[in-house]
């Protein structure tokens, strides 16, 4: 299993959750990897990629074969194509391997220039998915019907999460995130990582740590289409516009 | 120069070593583990034939391994490599630091295995250069397996 990298640019892009009844990703995302691919980056998928979670076989499997054969066309231009597996998908792991295009893994260290970055999907650090397991599985599910019945439900949960985020003492995070993914970046940065990417939560934005290390999330192209462009050691967030791929968060 | 930032880091502390300084020799008592927040760390054993330098680790790496989870006395020492800043988990706090950041453990194995491989692959090499029978290999790769599993 391939957990450290060497690379020059890359970008890194989460939570596509192709498949769902909510996703339009799929519309966004297959032009952006063209444009990856022409500009000579590697990919990193950042997890839940793919639906299994609240989508049929059948859905993730009509959704998926065009975005699986730009990743081809990106090994056979010599890319590399990363997929790290998240909570939506990790049934999936060695399966995706098996299929030869990417490099599947828990999480990935890359070295860029002389910056550390560590890429991670983060369920791991979610206190509600690592507490109650079967129940964050069961309510995974059935939100799977909800967002069938009412896609437009979603949304109204992110914006519930960002609100009661803005209502908390502490406010040094990513707008809409638990403290915990933060105190888990921070974790992490004290084993030397310059720059650590976790996805999940589906909160775009980046936050500077105590020890100096950035932190940050590129949300989730349900909703925005961000990304985290790494390019001769620098790492920055981005989103995604079509003709000019450049503009910085705020 | 040790510096605690949170409560939840009380077991670990963060020391900053010059280019050169010993952070542990042969033989020392300690227990603490080390991770590499900046620069680089040599490891050198005394041997019959004098010193020799048997690894360098880097940023990310860690150290000081053995003496943490086998009880030994150090088993090598090791001298800073330039400006060096070093992340010291004292024994008290592995476990914790485990639970808060579970990818460290499966990233230590993972390490740890790739040492294993290593050590492997140079003794098969030594021995082979050194036309030691066949059965006499066998033997000490028995020896090293723990038993005479493949």
């Amino acid at each position: 299993m391939i957990t450290s990298i060497q690379t020059d640019r890359l970008v890194v892009i989460s939570d596509l959750h192709l498949g769902n009844p909510f996703s339009n990703a799929k519309k966004k995302v297959l032009p952006f990897l063209k444009w990856a691919a022409r500009e000579k980056y590697d990919i990193c998928i950042n997890g839940d990629g793919l639906e299994i979670a609240q989508a049929s076989f059948s859905k993730v499997a009509f959704e998926v074969p065009e975005f699986f054969r730009i990743l081809g066309d990106f090994k056979r231009a010599g890319r590399e194509v990363y997929y790290v597996t998240g909570n939506h998908d990790i049934a999936l792991e060695h399966f995706l391997e098996d299929w030869g295009m990417m490099k599947v893994s828990p999480f990935l260290n890359v070295t860029s220039g002389e910056t550390r970055i560590r890429i991670e999907h983060g369920h791991i650090y979610d206190p509600f998915f690592v507490k109650h397991p079967q129940l964050y599985e069961t309510l995974t599910h059935l939100g799977g019907y909800l967002l069938k019945m009412h896609p437009e439900f979603y949304r109204a949960w992110i914006s519930f999460e960002r609100f009661t985020s803005r209502l908390r003492a502490r406010k040094t995070g990513i707008l809409g995130e638990k403290p915990e993914f933060r105190e888990a970046a921070l974790e992490l940065s004290r084993r030397g990582f310059d720059a650590i990417v976790l996805g999940h939560t589906h909160h775009p934005g980046e936050s500077v740590l105590e020890t100096g290390s950035l932190y940050l999330n590129p949300g989730s192209w349900m909703l925005t289409p961000h990304f985290v462009n790494i390019h001769s050691g620098k790492v920055s967030l981005m989103e995604w516009k079509p003709a000019i791929p450049s503009q910085r968060m705020p | 120069m040790a510096r605690n930032t949170e409560n939840r880091f009380e077991h670990e502390f963060i020391e900053d070593y010059e280019d050169g300084a010993c952070i542990f020799e042969e033989g020392d008592t300690g227990r603490d583990l080390y991770i590499i927040q900046s620069g680089a760390v040599q490891i050198k054993k005394n041997t019959p034939k004098g010193q020799i330098n048997m690894a360098v680790f880097k940023k990310g790496d860690f150290f000081g391994d053995m003496a943490l989870l086998q009880s030994l006395p150090r088993y090598a020492s090791a001298f800073a490599v330039g400006e060096t800043k070093l992340l010291i988990l004292k024994p008290a706090g592995f476990l914790m630091k485990i639970r808060r950041d579970p990818t460290f453990a499966f990233e230590m194995l993972q390490q740890l295995s790739f040492r294993v491989k290593m050590s492997n692959d140079r003794l098969l090499e030594v021995l082979k250069r050194n036309q030691i029978p066949m059965e006499e290999i066998q033997g000490i790769l028995n020896l090293l397996g723990g038993g005479s599993q493949a």
